[in-house]
């Protein structure tokens, strides 16, 4: 009787191992598909920004839109309409699962405004901060944004007292450096005069991003991943739409030109298509960003998410340059080391690499 | 008014002294039966998440009748201060 109790509760101890390691593993898959799918969403909108209306706006420009208007409200409008699409298909998947219900009831509480601000701040907010920096400071912000992973994995130290150890501290400065080297490949000769406040405002952008991988990822906890999608989907295209837009407009002279614009876009059946695409593969990657952050930490979650900065040259490479026959989107090798680099890194913020020897020993 | 799934979970940890997931079924099955979400699978999942993000603690665990192991979970002083805090009854 005694013995049967102890092979039952070794079968319990067996189990419950397989399941933690399961739920670990899968936490990192998540996460990392996040990332793959944030490099899918980037090159589907970067084609899609190419087509109909929008090859004209960035080419012959025919409708004679001024430097401002093509920088910045384009820009913008280029989100606005992914977020859009985005939002439309979280709702859809929201619906199909029997959470839209759910979805509205969580909007007015304290879970759901928390979810609201970080989409604002990740969303709109960071995305200005971030093109505007590109504007100031030329692609010399690119990089700076690569350290939003490290920010998360801060924030999520001091406001949810989450675990960062040294080992965890290097393997985030390795993601990093990878992240910073593929960013520095799209470095050009440019040194504008507003180069650090360039930087500083794009440094913004990656205060944003870190803030919002943390504490949206952290909200995931208390709401469902899809529903927490759909309430940042949500925000980011209306706030995108109804706030950003109009700002931009005004500053360009005019804010009807702005909702003249938005029309057009969402009116181009040849770049829509794309649109639809990109907003598809955003939802995919925030869902599954926000899942993964909840499910193995925001320091390993946001690192392996961060491999979108390879994923993003690699699917531009594969769908604008081999498939399209565009030409600038080839990857210098020094994109595929960091590539190498950044696996090391996640590895080394999620396990002691060295215990993969020590297995083999016991074995 | 009817609070989304998940915060049910949660609330319901608040509640009593320790749960498992199948618990967690019972107990909610009379609101929320018809939710697609109220499966073990994605109650286990949840509970996890709630988990390692300190919000419940696992108290013990065993294997039922059926070969399936159930893993008690416990909201701790801290968790069910956060819990309340966040979701009002």
């Amino acid at each position: 009787m005694e013995g049967s109790k102890d092979i039952t509760n070794l079968a319990a101890i067996q189990t419950k191992k397989k399941l933690s390691e399961e739920f670990f593993k899968k936490g990192v898959l998540i996460a990392l598909f996040s990332g793959l799918t944030y490099g899918l969403y980037s090159a589907f909108l970067t084609l899609g920004m190419t087509k109909g209306v929008w090859s004209d706006w960035y080419g012959p420009n025919t409708a004679a839109l001024s430097a401002f208007t093509i920088t910045y409200l384009l820009g913008s409008l280029g989100g606005a309409v992914n977020d859009t699409c985005s939002a439309i298909w979280a709702m859809i998947f929201a619906a199909k699962n029997g959470k839209f219900g759910d979805f509205i009831r969580t909007l007015n509480t304290t879970p759901g405004r928390i979810m609201i601000l970080a989409a604002l701040v990740g969303g709109p907010i960071a995305t200005t901060a971030y093109v505007i920096g590109i504007q100031m400071a030329g692609s010399m912000v690119i990089p700076i944004t690569a350290l939003c992973p490290a920010i998360g994995a801060i924030l999520a130290r001091i406001l949810f007292k989450q675990k960062l150890d040294k080992r965890m501290v290097l393997g985030i400065c390795i993601c990093v450096l990878a992240s910073f080297l593929i960013g520095s490949t799209s470095i050009g000769e440019d040194a504008p005069e507003d180069m650090i406040l360039g930087i500083a405002i794009a440094f913004i952008a990656a205060l944003g991003w870190g803030f919002e991988g943390c504490v949206a990822g952290y909200g995931t906890s208390m709401i469902d991943s899809e529903i927490g999608i759909a309430i940042r989907q949500t925000t980011s295209g209306l706030a995108n739409l109804l706030i950003l837009l109009p700002i931009f407009g005004a500053m360009a002279g005019s804010v009807k030109l702005s909702a003249d614009l938005a029309v057009q876009a969402f009116a181009s059946g040849p770049a829509m298509i794309w649109f639809v695409l990109s907003g598809l593969c955003a939802f995919v990657s925030f869902m599954t960003w926000y899942k993964g952050n909840s499910m193995c930490g925001t320091a390993l979650g946001m690192a392996c998410n961060a491999t979108y900065s390879f994923w993003g040259p690699f699917f531009c490479w594969i769908l604008l340059g081999v498939i399209n026959g565009m030409e600038g989107w080839t990857i210098p090798p020094i994109g595929w080391i960091a590539a190498i680099l950044m696996m090391f890194g996640i590895l080394l913020i999620a396990m002691n690499p060295l215990d993969l020897f020590r297995k083999k020993e016991v074995k | 008014m009817k609070k989304p799934l998940n915060y049910a979970i949660l609330k319901y940890f608040t509640k009593v002294d320790e749960a498992c997931a199948e618990d967690v079924i019972k107990a909610l099955k009379g609101k929320y039966g018809n939710y697609k979400a109220l499966n073990r699978k994605d109650v286990v999942s949840a509970l996890m998440t709630a988990e390692a993000n300190g919000l419940l603690e696992e108290t013990r665990f065993e294997m039922d009748k059926s070969n399936n192991l159930k893993i008690y979970y416990h909201a701790h002083e801290e968790g069910a201060a956060i819990i309340n805090k966040y979701i009002k009854d």
